[in-house]
């Protein structure tokens, strides 16, 4: 008897066009997951409206002090008129944290592209697209509160 | 018995068949001859790089907490540390050197004409691999310099739309630069960006053998050529050996330091700077007006950036002219001014 030879391209065929759907039905849950998982989770929202960061007595006048809220540098400052102001440190072109300028027209600096903003955070020159973002100061018995409740 | 031995392995590895390959193949020689080394010199220091930073990985330890002080260890308690690290710093900068030279020469002499596109374009892909490198790996000690560096790079994308706050985030691994953003730069640069360089290195190699060094329109070749192996190969040797003994002068002579450990409350130091290779972003950063026409300085930085990266990795058909034999001195003059505007923005950035 004569075998006949199977056909195998049609097979073939079918093989491959099954593979190539496979493979593109895999790419896009198999991205899901990779760009996910190198997605980092959110942060744990903060929830501090307020910190004590010292005495009064702590920042003489005509300097500054920067101390950490939750994650965010914060930097208050004790004007040489008497004033207390603070302002999230980080300035507004690239996040460094700026610097308080105490010699001449007081107000702070950013070191990284020479951004400069004054004693209110108002942004005066240099590439900071925004002013400083500005905080609330009160002194409670001799103790400085900022608070996120936002000037 | 040797002579049993090198038959044995004859019969499983094509030897002779290679090195009659490579004999066969010949190398162009002509006055602009001298360039074609700096693609060596290139994959030298990369060599240099991996071995260097095999040893590096040894002691280092990737956390905020440890890792200035290993590398204060591998330079003041491992013997020979101080070296190893001192060469890495280095050959990475002379690595990205060569690479540029290798790449404007590329350019000038037009050599990413047909039938060498995916060459050109495999060399600029490794352009932005090895500044992946420089970048990644700068937060690794861990000191003020490194720290704030990072802090600008990563907050670069922030303004592009639609995925400007993801590449953000994806670069931090958290919301500020700390041991999330450590382990990732650390992940990158040891284990993704070789990988992937590895692959990208070998095909730019490999083509370069299949298609040999291009010769520069109008070049007249008064010279013959000379063959690959051995001539060739003794000649690039020779440059290795100019580059690695520069290399270890100025390891010896001037060891590469460490900032103080890197303090995220901080104000941002006086005169902070990225390392030269970043300069013309980080001057045209500076330079840039916070807004216009209602865009951020930043944002139109970045698409300029963005765009003109893209032109670079396409230029061989934006410029079919010069496959075709005919000069395209705009595409000459093109190169010649983006050379300048690299060296005079690092001149600026470094007296201002």
């Amino acid at each position: 008897m004569k075998l006949t030879v199977p056909p195998h391209k049609p097979r073939r065929d079918f093989l491959s066009t099954a593979l190539g759907i496979w493979g593109l039905l895999a790419v896009v849950p198999v991205l899901n997951v990779l760009v996910r998982y190198i997605t980092p989770p959110k942060g744990t929202p903060t929830t501090r409206q307020s910190l004590e960061v010292g005495l009064v007595d702590d920042i003489p006048r005509g300097t500054a002090k920067i101390v950490r809220f939750d994650r965010e540098p914060v930097i208050i400052v004790h004007t040489s008129s008497g004033q207390f102001k603070a302002f999230f440190a980080r300035c507004t072109h690239l996040g460094c944290v700026v610097k308080f300028q105490s010699e001449g027209a007081q107000g702070f600096h950013c070191n990284c592209h020479g951004s400069d903003f004054d004693l209110n955070g108002k942004n005066l020159s240099g590439p900071a697209p925004k002013p400083l973002t500005a905080l609330k100061v009160t002194v409670q018995q001799a103790s400085l509160i900022v608070s996120t409740t936002e000037v | 018995m040797l002579e049993q031995l090198r038959r044995w392995f004859g019969d499983r590895l094509p030897i002779a068949e290679i090195v009659a390959y490579f004999s066969k193949k010949t190398v162009p020689q002509h006055k602009h001859s001298f360039w074609y080394y700096f693609g060596g010199l290139t994959l030298f220091f990369f060599v240099v790089q991996i071995v260097s930073g095999i040893l590096l990985s040894l002691y280092y330890k990737p956390s905020p907490e440890a890792a200035h002080k290993s590398i204060l260890e591998i330079m003041n308690r491992v013997p020979y540390g101080w070296l190893v690290r001192s060469i890495h710093s280095w050959s990475s900068n002379l690595m990205i050197g060569c690479l540029f030279i290798h790449m404007f020469s590329a350019f000038l002499m037009k050599a990413y004409r047909k039938p060498r596109e995916l060459m050109w374009m495999t060399g600029v892909l490794l352009l932005f691999l090895t500044l992946g490198f420089g970048f990644t790996g700068y937060l690794l000690p861990w000191d003020t310099m490194a720290y704030f560096a990072t802090l600008i790079g990563t907050e670069v994308p922030k303004t592009l739309p639609i995925i400007g706050d993801w590449g953000v985030s994806l670069l931090k691994g958290e919301d500020e630069i700390g041991g999330e953003t450590l382990a990732r730069m650390y992940s990158i640069h040891i284990i993704i960006l070789p990988l992937i360089t590895l692959v990208v290195v070998s095909y730019h190699v490999a083509l370069n053998q299949v298609f040999g060094s291009s010769v520069p329109l109008g070049t007249i070749e008064k010279k013959a050529p000379i063959p690959f192996f051995p001539n060739f190969i003794y000649r690039d040797i020779g440059s290795w050996v100019i580059g690695f003994t520069a290399l270890i002068c100025l390891s010896t002579v001037f060891p590469w330091g460490l900032g103080e450990k890197a303090d995220p409350l901080a104000s941002a130091p006086f005169g902070i700077k990225p390392e030269w290779y970043f300069l013309p972003l980080y001057q045209s950063l500076k330079i840039a007006p916070s807004t216009v026409f209602s865009l951020s300085g930043e944002l139109i930085i970045n698409l300029l950036v963005g765009a003109g990266s893209l032109l670079w990795f396409l230029v061989p058909f934006i410029d079919p002219r010069a496959s075709r034999g005919q000069k395209t001195p705009v595409f000459t003059a093109l190169g010649v001014v983006l050379i300048l505007y690299i060296i005079i923005t690092i001149i600026f950035a470094f007296i201002t």
